[in-house]
């Protein structure tokens, strides 16, 4: 069973590294943001795998720290960072346009 | 089984890499606050793997979380500027950070070599005992190294006090959609993160945890609240002594240890006996410090001392 969990672990970090490129691409922050969110949800299960093949209790916390904490980044993004940037992006559109009909 | 080890180690290895590049070489903003905060969650897997898991948590709670929130927030607040061009694009800086790069990485592998072999770590393990608690990290954090620990709380009050400091707490900007989903998550998450915290403390005397993952995981708590619409209520005269909370890691730190000098004993030397109770009581000083600590940063500024609709306390 060991021997699943551990093919299981290098299936999930080998899906954050292909989700990498989503971060790379983009197009929109929300894509991103969600890329990363991705990653939160496969490093908490690589990190529970990782905690019954190792015998390490202790993983168990980390990975609930990093579920609980997931949450918190994009709840900011949603709140803080995500609104600014949509009103800072349309307004750079806007500003193009009128440069155009100059 | 060994391969894949191998692998699993040399992909982290190469990600971490990358995204370390993105994050400071990447044009646009919000690309190098992503990537340094993926950047952080999968540094907690490479602790992991190298068997660290007191650093491990405190990488997921700091790195990960509460970094994570500051930085987007902070990013948010940023007037629009030209967001084109890495400060070293050009090719001829290269020629500068690759030799500065790499003599800084031979200096640091001469420094990791001549380590003495063995280490501390035989020393703690037999001094534990005496320590008052039975995780080796937590004994030297806030027994055999207090010191240290005294003046890195020390550090984040001042980080407190300079960005108080520097001004007004800016008004935050609304959500673009007001949504009720975000108070209801804040009623719903807090408890949990209440709760988490003080499991991270509790575990710290026997097990990876303690005032710092505990401390980070709360202060977070504090910033969702914030971000739901809560009114950080540190100042003004009516809400005053929550202020106090900020210091009180740093003054019980400096007055056990003032104290037990006065009874004829080193610095931070505790009485045989109480060394689990006193680092138990410092531990929850510190960690309430630290929360308190990470949500003054957030605020960006000195929050006003009075808010409306509130009485005015004399």
């Amino acid at each position: 069973m060991t021997e699943v969990f551990a093919v299981l672990v290098l299936l999930l970090l080998l899906n954050i590294v292909v989700g990498l490129a989503r971060v790379l691409r983009g197009p929109s922050a929300a894509d991103r943001m969600l890329a990363s969110e991705m990653f939160s949800t496969s490093a908490v299960a690589i990190l529970l795998l990782l905690a019954f093949i190792l015998d390490s209790p202790p993983l168990l916390d980390v990975a609930l720290v990093l579920a609980l904490l997931a949450a918190l980044a994009v709840v900011t993004f949603v709140g803080r960072a995500w609104s600014d940037l949509q009103s800072r992006q349309s307004e750079s559109a806007r500003g193009m346009e009128s440069r155009e009909s100059d | 089984m060994g391969w894949l080890v191998l692998v699993f180690d040399g992909l982290l290895a190469a990600a971490l890499i990358w995204l370390a590049w993105q994050a400071t070489h990447t044009p646009g903003l919000f690309r190098s606050v992503i990537s340094f905060i993926i950047f952080g969650l999968l540094m907690a897997l490479a602790w992991v793997r190298l068997d660290a898991p007191d650093i491990a948590l405190a990488e997921a709670a700091i790195g990960a979380g509460a970094t994570g929130a500051l930085l987007l927030s902070a990013l948010g607040r940023l007037v629009a500027t030209h967001e084109e061009g890495a400060p070293w694009q050009e090719r001829r800086d290269l020629y500068f950070w690759i030799p500065a790069g790499g003599a800084l990485l031979g200096l640091l592998t001469l420094a990791a070599w001549m380590l003495p072999s063995p280490g501390l770590g035989e020393q703690v393990q037999d001094a534990l005992p005496e320590s008052g608690v039975q995780n080796p990290v937590t004994a030297v954090l806030l027994n055999f190294r207090a010191l240290d620990t005294l003046l890195e709380i020390g550090v984040l009050l001042l980080a407190a006090i300079a960005i108080w400091s520097l001004g007004r707490m800016p008004l935050p900007s609304a959500p673009a959609v007001r949504s009720p989903a975000l108070p209801a998550l804040g009623r719903l998450l807090f408890p949990m993160f209440v709760l988490v915290s003080a499991y991270l403390l509790w575990r710290g005397s026997h097990a990876p945890g303690g005032a710092f993952p505990a401390g980070a995981v709360m202060g977070a708590g504090g910033i969702l609240t914030i971000l739901a619409g809560a009114q950080p209520w540190l100042t003004g005269s009516v809400h005053g002594p929550w202020r106090m909370l900020l210091s009180l890691g740093f003054a019980a730190m400096l007055a056990l240890a003032l104290g037990v000098m006065a009874l004829g004993q080193p610095f931070f030397a505790y009485p045989p006996g109480l060394a689990g109770l006193i680092v138990l009581a410092l531990e929850l000083a510190a960690g309430l410090s630290i929360a308190m600590s990470l949500v003054a940063l957030y605020l960006a500024g000195q929050p006003p001392d009075h808010w409306e609709g509130e009485a005015r306390g004399e």
